[in-house]
């Protein structure tokens, strides 16, 4: 188990460097650099000082240079700083002399991404699951067509249309919740369970909105295993033992259920830091989604390999997560790694 | 089992219902008198990045910066210079030296006193190679900057230069005391900045919102509203719903929001004011003059009359523009009165172009010359009023046979692939309808190489001499004749085909007071230092 735990970790070496790589230079393929933002379109503005800039940050010296360049700084993990005139770090915050701490970019938008969707993921599971064993248990039956259709008007329904929607109900025509934004605009004065309250409040419709999509796919998934499971012996032996249905469905079906529900959660690892660039600017929320699009279309490099970077890293890792949760909970795969 | 479900949801929304707000009956109505206090609270596409403005360059970092730090001179409500940190500035008989002469008793909001020595170490900043400024060329001008006495900056040009005023109006003043040790590429300064103006830096959240507090030392006086809180939300849409929650106070429409939606609905009619005002900036369809058949200025003139200017602002704009004949704000002295845009004329275009050469030989409905359709691409950019006007254009085109298809471009491909490489045959763009009318970069034949502002490849004598004329003439009647002449000779030339200069729009809350209106020529935040808001309409500044 060691040998194949410290071999796999090796092998993410190459793997990262590849993928940096490929990454770097399809980003160059695209045309135009930090200069050429749309606020530098201005008459009043040299080419003499985009040339500067250029030169400043290296966009002037070959592709295999440059590459070179950002892979000597990150294997000593600096991800550098951001093009953008404010130069924040990419990564984490920096300390000046006088102590005033810049934070990182990523540092400020990934706990926000990872909440919304962490609580998102939780909620996805949970109501799937549920749905999921319903609509198996009543196979073609109206519960089952009922939830079937529900969970896909859910998947096709345009997320941001919906959002808008609810936005103006529940905040304009009824103010139940508040439109945009996590905090309210008087947040720091607010007593501490008051803070929590706004955040709760903040937080309903944008995790909706972003669970909604997923429950098709996760539904589908637990019902279709249910299903198969369902058809086993060890099902019928369990019922002939005189077992109650609930104990039946929920104490040995579902359990066999959830083993391939593991490689799926092991996938979503990566996703959990990607957030949704529509969802967060309805929403006035500031996490990696917007960030990393912002920073594309303003072609700031550092930011956008900076968090590539990361996502291959933990791509790799939820993979790997995920051949070790399904060794642990399934002896049969934990035999075949030990060979 | 799912009744149990459901009821837990109905909970849930009962909690979140439970601070269902009581809707407050303002009234907006009636006379109020002028009072200090209160917080007005807006909403902003796009973060500051840096509030050192010099290096910053988003307009969401200019607009916050103004409110913090002052200028030597400003513009004021007609656009004609005025005083601010010098009350008096005086231009030798040579045009070639500008003193300045400051206020006196001017403090930075720490207390120290703000002199003419922080004018010049904002000038060697600006200056300073090792600054990263995309704005430092028209500072390099000047020859020699000194500060003889702490009222007094003075600065010498190499030969006169007309525009300098106007960048001695937009050079933000920098406190030496803080910055002189400091990197000002790197310093923590672009966070939390020491100015001199009306408000000063109180909270800045990341990703969130910005908030400013009235500078108690400010030397422009205190403004009204004590606190300006601005909310970082990226799409227009959600900015809109703010609005109408009445979470924001104001905030930049559109024209289907101005003129449809507002109007039509009664109780925002009721709460909302809505103000318009010329924009700073207009859009033009421009021609690659390096291209056959554009060199030819009868095919330009012939596009320009077949081109429907009302229509297209009736159309992409619901009427809320105004048609431009010069590069320059309507109702500025640079603007010729005498001068009128093409008339819709489809015979004379239709004529012109058979002048050029070109008719229909094969019946196909598209003129051709030589053997060759007259057929070419339009070139813009992803913004929508710029799509739905290349859409009218083209029809237009059509009806005199001329095949033009639109294409869409993400912004930094179509500046790097198609204008830098000049491998275009037009596009649709926009320029600054220019406070200072110096516009020797877009327009001066020298200007044309790539990265350069010339892009579309103009190259005239006259105005080549005109633009250097009124480059180093300071006397602002002689100037206006020059670029009166400019003007002229550019509308005959249509080397850009001038469409719209659309109206930038407003909605802001009743609860906001003191606004001009109708906006005169500088927009209608000229005096927002005079705004107030009156404590009876004032909302709830905490609502937990």
């Amino acid at each position: 188990m060691l040998n194949y735990l410290i071999k796999r970790l090796l092998w993410m070496i190459p793997m990262l460097i590849g993928i940096s790589l490929i990454s770097f230079f399809i980003m160059h393929l695209a045309p135009g650099d930090i200069t050429a933002s749309e606020s530098a379109f201005n008459p009043k503005a040299s080419e003499e000082s985009r040339q500067k800039l250029r030169a400043l940050y290296n966009l002037d010296k070959p592709l295999t240079t440059q590459y070179g360049l950002w892979l000597k700084r990150i294997v000593k993990l600096d991800f550098g700083n951001s093009f953008a005139s404010h130069q924040r770090p990419v990564l984490w915050e920096t300390k000046d002399a006088k102590g005033n701490v810049t934070k990182g970019m990523i540092q400020d938008a990934l706990p926000i991404t990872l909440m919304i969707n962490l609580i998102g993921l939780l909620i996805i599971f949970s109501i799937s699951i549920f749905l999921g064993v319903t609509s198996a248990v009543n196979q073609n039956k109206w519960p089952d067509r009922l939830i079937t259709i529900i969970v896909f008007i859910g998947f096709a329904v345009p997320g941001f249309w919906l959002a808008l929607l609810l936005m103006y109900w529940t905040g304009v025509t009824h103010s139940w919740l508040p439109i945009s934004g996590l905090h309210s605009v008087g947040y720091e004065k607010m007593g501490y369970m008051a803070q929590y309250v706004d955040l709760f409040k903040h937080l309903i419709l944008p995790v909706s909105i972003s669970s909604l999509g997923g429950l098709a796919s996760i539904s589908l998934y637990v019902r279709n295993g249910m299903l198969d499971v369902l058809q086993q012996e060890f099902i019928t032996t369990a019922r002939a033992k005189g077992l109650t249905e609930n104990k039946v469905i929920y104490g040995h079906a579902l359990r066999n259920t959830l083993l391939p529900l593991i490689t799926i959660i092991g996938l979503s690892i990566p996703g959990l830091i990607g957030g949704s660039v529509i969802g967060e600017s309805i929403f006035a929320i500031s996490g990696m989604g917007k960030l990393f699009f912002d920073a594309v279309l303003m072609r700031d490099f550092p930011v956008v390999m900076g968090i590539l970077t990361i996502g291959s890293v933990l791509t790799l890792f939820g993979n790997l997560i995920a051949d070790i949760g399904y060794a642990w909970a399934d002896p049969r795969i934990r035999r075949g790694i030990s060979n | 089992m799912y009744f149990k479900y459901i009821f837990f949801l109905l909970i849930l929304f009962n909690v979140a219902a439970c601070s269902d707000k009581k809707e407050i009956a303002y009234n907006y109505e009636g006379t109020f008198n002028n009072e200090k206090g209160g917080t007005l609270i807006d909403a902003m596409s796009g973060e500051p990045s840096n509030l050192i403005s010099m290096i910053a360059g988003d307009s969401a970092s200019s607009a916050i910066a103004g409110n913090i730090f002052n200028k030597l001179i400003k513009y004021d409500k007609n656009l004609d210079l005025a005083p601010e940190l010098a009350e008096k500035w005086i231009i030798s008989g040579d045009q070639k030296t500008i003193t300045f002469h400051l206020k006196r008793n001017l403090k930075w909001a720490d207390g120290h006193d703000l002199t003419s020595d922080d004018v010049l170490f904002t000038w060697k900043l600006v200056t300073d190679d090792k600054t990263r400024t995309p704005y430092g060329s028209d500072y390099k001008l000047v020859e020699k900057a000194e500060a003889p006495d702490p009222h007094t900056f003075k600065v010498i040009y190499k030969q006169a230069y007309a525009p300098a005023l106007d960048s001695w109006a937009s050079l933000q003043i920098l406190p030496k005391h803080i910055l002189k040790d400091e990197d000002i590429n790197h310093t923590f300064f672009s966070r939390k900045p020491t100015g001199s103006s009306y408000y000063k830096l109180s909270q800045w959240v990341n990703g969130e919102k910005l908030t400013l507090e009235a500078n108690a030392s400010s030397v422009m006086g205190e403004p009204n509203i004590n606190q300006l809180t601005s909310r970082f939300i990226a799409d227009t849409s959600s900015q809109f719903l703010e609005l109408i929650a009445d979470n924001i106070d104001l905030m930049n429409i559109n024209p289907i929001q101005f003129a449809r939606v507002i109007p039509s609905r009664p109780d925002l009619k009721k709460k909302l004011a809505l103000y318009k005002e010329l924009g700073n900036s207009y859009t033009y369809l421009g021609f690659n003059l390096k291209h056959h058949p554009f060199d030819d200025l009868r095919v330009r003139q012939a596009i320009n009359y077949a081109l429907d200017k009302q229509e297209v602002i009736d159309g992409v704009l619901l009427g809320l523009g105004e048609p431009v004949a010069s590069p320059y704000k309507p109702g500025t002295r640079w603007s010729d009165k005498a001068l009128h845009p093409y008339p819709y004329d489809k015979n004379q275009a239709l004529k012109l172009l058979h002048e050029a050469g070109f008719s229909d030989t094969n019946n196909d409905g598209i003129l051709d010359r030589n053997g060759k359709p007259f057929t070419f691409e339009i070139l813009t950019n992803q913004n929508k009023q710029r799509e739905m006007t290349a859409v009218l254009i083209q029809r237009r085109l059509k009806d005199i046979g001329i095949d033009a298809k639109i294409r869409v471009i993400e912004w930094a491909s179509f500046v790097n692939q198609f204008i830098k490489t000049g491998d275009f045959d037009a596009v649709i763009l926009g320029w600054s309808l220019s406070l200072d009318p110096d516009q020797y970069n877009i327009w001066h034949s020298s200007q044309q190489k790539p990265g350069q502002f010339n892009f579309i490849g103009y190259n005239n004598k006259e105005v080549d001499q005109l633009l250097e004329q009124g480059r180093t003439e300071l006397n602002p009647d002689k100037r206006e004749k020059i670029y009166h002449a400019f003007s002229k000779t550019l509308l005959r030339e249509s080397p850009v085909i001038y469409l719209y200069a659309g109206y930038g729009l407003t909605a802001m809350n009743k609860r906001i007071k003191g606004i001009e209106s109708p906006a005169p020529p500088a927009g209608i935040s000229y005096n927002s230092y005079d705004w107030f808001i009156p404590s009876t309409l004032r909302r709830n500044e905490i609502t937990p």
